[in-house]
Formats: structure tokens, C-alpha cells, sequence
């Protein structure tokens, strides 16, 4: 017995293809739709993963420093260093912001990692070129997203920093290229204005009274300086020794009434549950919508060819073809509709979407199969409707 | 045997299907979690590296003289502008003496009133003696009486005490008087030594209360910078160690200079060592006070070591170490670290050794289950 | 007359129930031996199409008795089991178009039903090419039926109606398409192929050029047949 699909599809096997290909491109875009929110998830799980923190102490009740602003007094560091189980501990900042270089301008997350050596939390754990900062002000190193290359100039702020390093995935949980600079000129960076307000508040404070006595002629100097020192920071990581169970120590620094702590679980919930939990929807709904909307174009698709073919499936039936065949036929072409555009679908998600989105584009190969399933899954429902035109089609149709 | 145009079709049937199945595989195999890491390897070489610590720095004059009145009143008038070059001793600047004067002269006044009373004293004193000597000599004849007698010694007591008090009186205005005087000479700004002047506080006419700066004068050799080291990173700080300075302003230019001291407080809050450098040649024009400048202090060279870049340098757990490529498998060697330099060198202590090729970039974190590929340079990287 | 060929005996067929019944075909008469090529002609709503349908085993009627061979088809309400699979070991169509799988060659679309039936593949195509060859449209054997022409794919369309050697062979209208020479042609295929095969033929047609060669011919009218003595002319 030959292959009556097999036959059907290589008579015509251009526009076949043709369709297959144009449905490819809808199945990709259904794909990239999945790779989007698996890469949404991955920029949350990264974020965390390359701070290389075990706990994040934050500011009371907030639940920053990702997800809400969190500000600590920058030597409370001291206290958590003390604690048993506690290993290292670094203070850190964060702030988004654009940054200048040249002419143009990038968005995005300015890490203020303190002094030490690498392997500190906050740092980045691992470089595609460059080196780690060894200065203490005006290094950076930054992630290639951001477009920025080893020698650059940046500016923050009223600083300029050279860029030493390069790191490939560090971002922000929205996706925003990070950027690592000393934390004493990040400090500064979130708390010091331009030059423009700076003198503006210094002549506020000139015309206050009570901060410009005569008989002290040192207050209003005192006053000024104190107004343009920060001394906080945004979290402390903190890695625990061997041994520790990380909530014991987490709940032992909780008890410090005015911080909260978190350990990777809970920041990957804030991060995935509260943070990104919009955006998630949006793109669950958008992946649902499509694959409903490929379901009924495979199933348009299959229809159409199947009524193209009524009057031959008419002839089959007349000389005896059994009903089973006919619709193996219209499931067997189904399928391979399903099949094509699948590879086309995959390979343009990889080639094409992935590198050009400008966000992460996460696609796994566990995704792909699922995808495939669903894809075939959707091709067998949707020829449904065709085999059931076909199976009514009355065989004396063919006679007169 | 098949005939020509199922052949031909089948052809370019497969000429489609052939390389889309190709590239469907290859972007299975090549992309995604199934895909190699991409890494690049360096040889550990062994160098003498040259360590250095850097730090930011304000540009200060050691010594700073706040010149201004000793007690309130108004700015007469200045003599200097910013930036003149002053001698000591020599008169910046007078304040005005307003009743200054008035209350000179009635202190004269009270002084010759005091001269006065002094003699009234003197002379009342004399007769109360002449009193006495006669009395006596009428007592010796019997001509008075024992309480005449004694009524005239007192009286003598008494004048002498006057005499006493109208003397104290008069030293008491004199050192009032001499106060006052020198007061009025206090009223000149005197330069206490060389230097240029930096700051003009106050203009003549303003009202200034007793301590305020009138003017700020500095001594311009003693220009030096105030630099502040992280402390976790200024192992090895000490004075007379060589230093480069770049100005803000001019940073094309490195000055060069030394550590003269290193200070005894740091800072608690901030975390930093503060040191003082300066400079060997003071740069023409002076920095102005308050510029910023980039300081670098280089320590003494070490003896050749294996160094490695801190780039190659991964925390695993507990442990800092390097990922080495054994037996086509890749594993953390822990490595104890030396010294590092500014340009990102570390020397290792032990773990590795010169020769020994290890991971210094990779596209991802590693572990020890990861598929890796050498690469030059990682994909994503410009030249 | 003879045992085998095609026999209706009494056929009806009624359309509806009750006052809007409409009985298509009233007790219908007739009979082919094998061999023979008998016309069938009448106007359109005399029954023509129901009586195909029945003859073609495609629809049931509902009295009357059919016998195909020895084969016993309907006899008063009841149907052989599988009337499909009658149709395709037992009946040939040839149609006024042909019909042909047009994403089949023309070896396949006359191969197909022997495949569809068991046959293996090559031997299926080795019979079709027989067939092929004795109506003289072999070089045509790989050919798609689009590149062929009108007499040619009506050939094609007659071997597929025989290869499967069935005792009746029904022929609608197959000559209503083509020219006078192609019309003879056809016309005089099917005899050779009825006379070489044993086949009985049934050909539904009011082409003038063709009712002079057919021996008998039956006229039907309102749902009932008559027989008639055809002329019997030849095939020029």
C-alpha cells in the first residue's frame, strides 16, 4: 500500500511546505513567547545566583533590595559579621540609572560592590575579559549587554570610571545590564546629586538661621558636609559557613528587631512571585493565546485541504477505500504540517529571536519537547474536524 | 527505475528538508543548556609583580592660618587680596576701633584722676605725721593729753592706708589703661608668618563676633594631599614610600611624590586609612585647595612568583580557587593568595604552580559537570 | 439466462415516508451477462442516478432482489455486510470525467485498488501495467493525470475500472466528453475489454453517436425500465 498523504504532499509539495513554513513562524514566536518567560525566571534566578549570597539582610519590613528601595546604616555589617555561622558578610548597593559613554546612553543597575578580593559576595563571580576592580574608586566592570567594551569611559553621576572587566548574564531581575563599581562611589552615585542641586541645597542651608550662626562659624560648614555624606547602604550578603542550617542563622540575625532577613528561597519568591508575577501573566496569557490561535490555523489549514480534496476523497470511497485510511491520510498530512512547522518553528526561535529580543530568550530543551507534543497534539485535535467532513462525505457524490 | 520528474522533484524535496533537518539539529546540539560553555584558558607564568595601593585624596595645606579680631566689632579695612603673597609681621588688615578710643581716653582721664587722688593721699598723709611729731613732743611736755596723742597717731594710720589704697588704685588703672592699649594695637591683622593669602572671608564693613576668620592665609610650600586608603586593601602603607599623583584637573599629568606620614586615627565610619603624601616638586601653578587627586603608592617589588589575574580567581563554598582542566575534566584547585598588584596580577602562594594552565574566563559559572570548549576569545566579546 | 453477470429482479426505491414519499424507481427489471455491453438510457429524474446507485452497490433499495454472480447483494431489506468492500473487489466505475487521483501517477491510480485490497505493491503495478498496455497508454505509465489528455486519462480511467477484474463494470456518461473518433474509441475499448474480461457493462449515456453499437439497450421512464433491441452497429 503507498502512502496516500505521502503521495498528496509531494505532488504539492512546495505550497505544503510553503504553509508549513508560515505556521514555523508562528510556532516560533510561541516558542520564543515560553523562552521570554523561562528567561524572565532566569534573570531572577541569575540575579541572585551572582551575588553568591546565602542570606540578604535588608531593612526592616521591606523586601528589598530588588524588589522595594531598603536602606541600612552602612556598619551594620559589624553586628551579622559577629553571629555564629556567619562567614563573610558585604555590604552592597543598588541603583538603576542611565548611563552615559560618549554620546550615547545605556540603562542600567549599578552594583556598588565593597573593597576585598573576589570571591566577596556582590562581586561578580566570573569574567569574560578583563579583570576584577583592584582600585578603590573610577573602576567598573560591566556586563557585555550593556554594549560596553574594556576601556571604555563611563559616566555615573559626576564620576567617570574605566571599564577593567566584562561579564556576560549579570543583569537585573527586569533585565537590565549590571554594571560594578566600587561601593564608596556608588554610595555616592545614590545619594549625591548633580552639581546643580548640590549647590542649590547648600544655599538653602546658607539661608537657614539656625545653621549659619555667627557665633559658630564652623556649624554651617559641619551642616553642609554632613548633608552630603551617605552612610547607608542597600543589603548586607552574607555567606554561612559549612555546617549551618541557613534559616537558624537567618532567624538569629532576624531577631535584631530593626533588619530583615531573607535566605535564596525567600528572595527567589520575592523576585519571581511578586516581581516578575505581572509581567509572567502577561506572557502565560500570550502563550496561551497563541497556541490557541495556531490550533485553529493548523486545523483552517487542514479543513481547506481537506475540502480541496472532497471530490478525490469521494472516488476513494466509491472504489472502497476504507474510512480509516482517508482519515489516516488527513492525520498523516496533519502531523506532517505539525512536523515542519515545528523544526521551522524551533530553528527560527534559536536563530533569529533569541539573539535579536532584547531581553533573555531562555529556551530549554525540555520546553522543546513539550512544545513538539503540543504541537502534534494540536495538529491530530485540529484534523479532527477534516476527518469528520471527509468521513460524511457520501460516495455517490462521485456518481452524478 | 524511476523516471525523470519524480526524481527531480524528490531532489528538491530533499535539497529543502536535507538542511532544515541539519540546522534543526544543530541548534538542538548547539544552543541552549545542551550546549558547551565556552572558556579560555592562561598559562600560570612566574613574575615579580610590583603592588601598589591607590587612593583618593584632597589637595590641603598642611598649615592654614585663620586670622581675625580677638574680640567683636567691624572690619575696618583689608589691606590683601586673595592670592597676594604676604611676609610675616606684615599688616593685612585693621578693624575698627569704634569706642575704642573714647574709652582710651577716659581711661587717661581716670588715670590722671587716680594721680590725683594719689598726691591728695600723699599730702594728707605728710600732715597727719607732722601731726603726730608735734603732739608728741606736746605730750613729752605735758602741754596734751594721752587721747589727743592717740587720736593723732590714728589719724596718721588711717591717712597711710589712703595712701596705700590711692597707690593700688593707680597701678589698677595703669594695667587697665595698658590693656586697653593693647587692644588698640590688636586691632591691626598681622600676618603670624609667609604664606599666600587663600581666603577672604568678611569685606570691610561687615560685623564680625571675637574668633572669627577674617582672612585665611596658607603657607603654599606646605601643600600636601590628604589621602584615604580602604583599609582592607592598604596592607604595607608606611612613610617615605614612593607616590604618583594625578590632579583632577590636569589627569594627563603624574606628579611625583612621597608618603610623608601615615595617621595615627583612621577612619572608623568610612573604613579608611588616611596618609599624607607629598609632593617632590610642587606643580605651577598651585592645585587649588580642595581639588581632587588620584594617589598611587607603589610598594616595593616582590620576588618572582606565579602570578595569575584575579580574573581567573572563583569562590567555591569556603574556598577561593582556580578551575583547572585534569584529565579532559575541570576541577577547583584551592589556591592560598599573595599579594595582588593594581593591574589585577595576584601571586599565588601555593595550590598551583608556573606552567599550569587554568580556566580564566568562561561564558557561565562552572562546575565540575560542565561541558566546556577553548575558545580565544568569548563569543560576545569585541576585540 | 446464465449464473454469473449482473441480475435485478423487482427493484424499488423509495425517497421519504408517507404522503411525501417519493418512489424513485418501481420495480425495475434487468440483466447483463458477461460480456456484454448493454446501454441504459433516460432522461435526467427518471430514476437513472438511484438505479446506478443501487447497481453501483452504493445506496440500498428498498425491495427487490440483486444478484452479482453468485453473490446475492440485496433481497428485500437486506444487504450483504460490507457493501464497500463489494464495491471494491466486485465493481468498476468509469465516470464521464475520469476521476483520477491527481496526486497519483497514472500506473498508481490504477494500482491503487488491487493495493487496496491486499495485492503488494509491485505486483499491483505489474497487473496495472498490463492493463495500461492493452488499452494502449503505457508510455504513459509514470506520467501525473494533469499531463494527460482527454481520451488518454479516460483510458487510464477504464483499466482502473478492470484491473481488479470485477463481473460488472458501470459506465456513467463516459463518452459525453469527447469527440466522435475518441467517443468510437472508447466505446469500442469497452467492448474488447467486456468480450477479453468476461465483464458485464453497464453504460448509462444519451450520446447519439454511441446508442447505434449497443445490442440491448434499456430505456427508463418515471422509475421503470423497459427493454429494447439496440442496432448493433460497429465501432467506426
Amino acid at each position: 500500500m503507498i502512502s496516500l498523504a505521502g503521495r498528496d504532499i509531494l505532488q504539492a509539495w512546495g505550497k505544503f511546505v510553503f504553509t508549513g513554513v508560515g505556521l514555523g513562524l508562528l510556532i516560533g514566536v510561541t516558542l520564543s513567547m515560553a523562552g521570554i518567560y523561562r528567561g524572565m525566571i532566569d534573570d531572577a534566578k541569575v540575579l541572585l545566583d551572582n551575588s553568591s549570597a546565602d542570606l540578604w539582610v535588608v531593612q526592616k519590613d521591606t523586601l528589598g533590595p530588588y524588589a522595594e528601595p531598603s536602606s541600612i546604616y552602612q556598619d551594620t555589617w559589624r553586628g551579622i559579621r559577629g553571629m555564629p555561622g556567619v562567614a563573610r558578610t558585604a555590604n552592597v548597593t543598588y541603583l538603576t540609572m542611565q548611563v552615559r559613554q560618549g554620546e550615547r546612553d545605556v540603562r542600567a543597575m549599578i552594583a556598588g560592590i565593597t573593597a576585598g578580593e573576589p570571591g566577596t559576595p556582590g562581586w561578580p563571580p566570573y569574567l569574560v575579559a578583563g579583570r576584577q576592580i583592584t582600585r578603590s574608586h573610577y573602576e567598573a566592570v560591566a556586563d557585555i549587554a550593556s554594549g560596553f567594551e574594556l576601556g571604555d569611559r563611563l559616566q555615573i553621576r559626576r564620576n567617570h570610571y574605566t571599564v577593567v572587566g566584562l561579564t556576560r548574564r549579570m543583569v537585573s531581575s527586569g533585565g537590565d545590564p549590571m554594571i560594578f563599581i566600587p561601593l564608596k562611589d556608588a554610595q555616592e552615585a545614590q545619594f549625591l546629586k548633580d552639581n546643580d542641586a548640590i549647590l542649590q541645597s547648600r544655599r538653602r542651608t546658607e539661608a537657614n538661621p539656625a545653621f549659619n550662626k555667627p557665633g559658630s562659624p564652623d556649624l554651617l560648614g559641619a551642616v553642609i558636609d554632613s548633608q552630603t555624606t551617605n552612610t547607608y547602604v542597600n543589603a548586607v550578603l552574607v555567606q554561612i559557613e559549612d555546617g549551618y542550617s541557613h534559616d537558624d542563622v537567618a532567624e538569629s540575625i532576624r531577631r535584631w528587631k530593626r533588619l530583615t532577613v531573607y535566605t535564596r528561597a525567600q528572595m527567589e519568591e520575592i523576585l519571581v512571585g511578586k516581581l516578575i508575577a505581572t509581567s509572567a501573566k502577561q506572557i502565560g496569557m500570550f502563550l496561551v493565546i497563541l497556541s490557541m490561535v495556531s490550533a485553529a490555523i493548523v486545523a483552517f489549514i487542514i479543513y481547506t485541504l481537506t475540502l480541496g480534496k472532497i471530490r478525490e476523497i469521494a472516488v476513494l470511497k466509491l472504489i472502497g477505500t476504507r474510512n480509516r485510511t482517508i482519515a489516516g491520510m488527513i492525520l498523516q498530512q496533519a502531523i506532517a504540517l505539525g512536523v515542519i512547522g515545528f523544526v521551522v518553528g524551533k530553528i527560527v526561535a534559536t536563530l533569529f529571536m533569541a539573539p535579536i529580543f532584547p531581553k533573555y530568550v531562555l529556551l530549554e530543551p525540555l520546553d522543546s519537547i513539550f512544545g513538539f507534543i503540543a504541537v502534534v497534539l494540536i495538529c491530530v485535535l485540529s484534523s479532527v474536524i477534516a476527518i469528520y467532513a471527509a468521513l460524511k462525505v457520501d460516495p455517490a457524490e462521485a456518481i452524478g | 527505475m524511476k523516471h525523470l520528474p519524480i526524481q527531480g522533484r524528490t531532489l528538491a524535496l530533499l535539497v529543502v528538508i536535507v538542511p532544515l533537518l541539519a540546522l534543526f539539529v544543530y541548534v538542538g546540539l548547539r544552543s541552549g543548556p545542551l550546549a558547551p560553555v565556552a572558556i579560555t584558558v592562561m598559562t600560570v607564568e612566574s613574575r615579580a609583580i610590583t603592588p601598589a595601593l591607590f587612593g583618593i585624596g584632597t589637595v590641603e595645606a598642611r598649615y592654614t592660618y585663620k586670622i581675625g579680631p580677638t574680640f567683636a566689632g567691624r572690619v575696618k579695612n583689608l589691606e590683601v587680596h586673595v592670592g597676594d603673597q604676604v611676609t610675616a609681621g606684615q599688616v593685612l588688615g585693621e578693624m575698627d576701633p569704634v569706642d575704642l578710643d573714647d574709652r582710651l581716653r577716659s581711661q587717661q582721664a581716670a588715670f590722671r584722676g587716680a594721680q590725683a587722688a594719689l598726691r591728695e593721699a600723699q599730702t594728707r598723709q605728710t600732715y597727719a605725721q607732722t601731726q603726730v611729731g608735734r603732739y608728741k613732743r606736746l605730750f613729752a611736755a605735758g602741754s596734751t593729753s594721752d587721747e589727743t596723742l592717740n587720736t593723732k597717731q590714728q589719724e596718721l594710720a588711717i591717712a597711710a592706708a589712703s595712701l596705700s589704697a590711692a597707690h593700688e588704685n593707680l597701678a589698677r588703672i595703669r594695667s587697665d589703661q595698658e590693656a586697653l592699649v593693647t587692644q588698640q594695637k590688636n586691632l591691626q591683622l598681622i600676618a603670624p608668618h609667609d604664606g599666600v593669602v587663600a581666603s577672604r572671608d568678611t569685606e570691610p564693613g561687615t560685623t564680625v563676633v571675637a574668633g572669627q576668620a577674617v582672612l585665611e592665609l596658607i603657607d603654599p610650600e606646605s601643600v600636601w594631599v590628604n589621602v584615604r586608603f580602604d583599609q582592607i586593601s592598604a596592607a604595607g602603607l608606611a612613610k617615605d614610600l614612593p607616590a604618583r599623583i594625578v590632579l583632577r584637573s590636569r589627569s594627563g599629568q603624574t606628579l611625583s611624590g612621597g608618603v610623608l606620614r601615615v595617621e595615627l586615627k583612621a577612619d572608623a565610619v568610612t573604613e579608611e586609612m588616611l596618609a599624607k603624601v607629598i609632593f617632590d616638586e610642587l606643580p605651577q601653578p598651585l592645585p587649588p585647595l580642595g581639588e581632587l587627586a588620584e594617589v598611587t603608592v607603589d610598594l616595593p617589588a616582590l620576588p618572582f612568583a606565579p602570578t595569575i589575574s584575579n580574573a581567573a580567581i572563583r569562590r567555591d563554598g569556603n574556598s577561593v580557587g582556580v578551575w583547572q582542566i585534569v584529565d579532559e575534566e575541570l576541577r577547583l584547585t584551592p589556591v592560598t593568595l599573595g599579594v595582588t598588584d593594581l593591574d589585577g596580577s595576584v601571586q599565588v602562594r601555593n595550590g598551583i604552580k608556573e606552567g599550569d594552565q587554568i580556566v580564566l574566563y568562561s561564558e557561565q559559572a562552572l562546575t565540575s559537570r560542565s561541558r566546556i570548549e577553548v575558545v580565544e576569545r568569548i563569543p560576545g566579546v569585541s576585540k | 439466462m446464465s449464473e454469473k453477470g449482473i441480475r435485478i429482479e423487482g427493484l424499488s426505491k423509495r425517497y421519504g415516508k408517507g404522503d411525501t414519499a417519493v418512489d424513485a424507481l418501481k420495480h425495475v427489471d434487468m440483466h447483463v451477462a458477461p460480456g456484454e455491453v448493454v446501454g441504459l438510457i433516460g432522461p435526467s429524474g427518471s430514476g437513472k442516478s438511484t438505479l446506478l446507485k443501487c447497481l453501483g452497490a452504493v445506496i440500498s433499495p428498498t425491495a427487490g432482489r440483486m444478484t452479482l454472480g453468485d453473490q446475492v447483494i440485496f433481497d428485500d431489506g437486506w444487504e450483504v455486510k460490507d457493501l464497500r468492500a463489494l464495491r471494491r473487489d466486485k465493481i468498476g466505475y468509469v465516470f464521464q470525467a475520469p476521476y483520477l487521483i491527481p496526486f497519483l501517477d497514472v500506473t498508481d491510480n490504477v494500482a491503487l485498488l488491487p493495493m487496496l485490497r491486499g495485492v503488494p505493491n509491485g505486483e499491483a503495478r505489474a497487473k496495472a501495467l498490463e492493463l495500461l498496455t492493452a488499452l494502449d497508454v503505457q508510455h504513459r505509465a509514470r506520467a501525473m493525470p494533469s499531463k494527460l489528455s482527454g481520451g488518454e486519462q479516460q483510458r487510464v480511467a477504464i483499466a482502473r475500472g478492470l484491473v481488479n477484474q470485477p463481473p460488472v463494470i458501470l459506465a456513467d456518461e463516459p463518452t459525453a466528453a469527447l469527440d466522435s473518433p475518441r467517443a468510437m474509441a472508447v466505446i469500442k475499448i469497452l467492448n474488447e475489454m467486456a468480450r477479453k474480461f468476461q465483464t458485464a457493462i453497464i453504460v448509462v449515456t444519451h450520446d447519439e453517436k454511441i446508442i447505434p453499437t449497443f445490442k440491448r439497450i434499456y430505456h427508463i421512464r418515471d422509475g421503470v425500465t423497459h427493454e429494447e433491441t439496440g442496432e448493433g452497429r460497429g465501432f467506426e
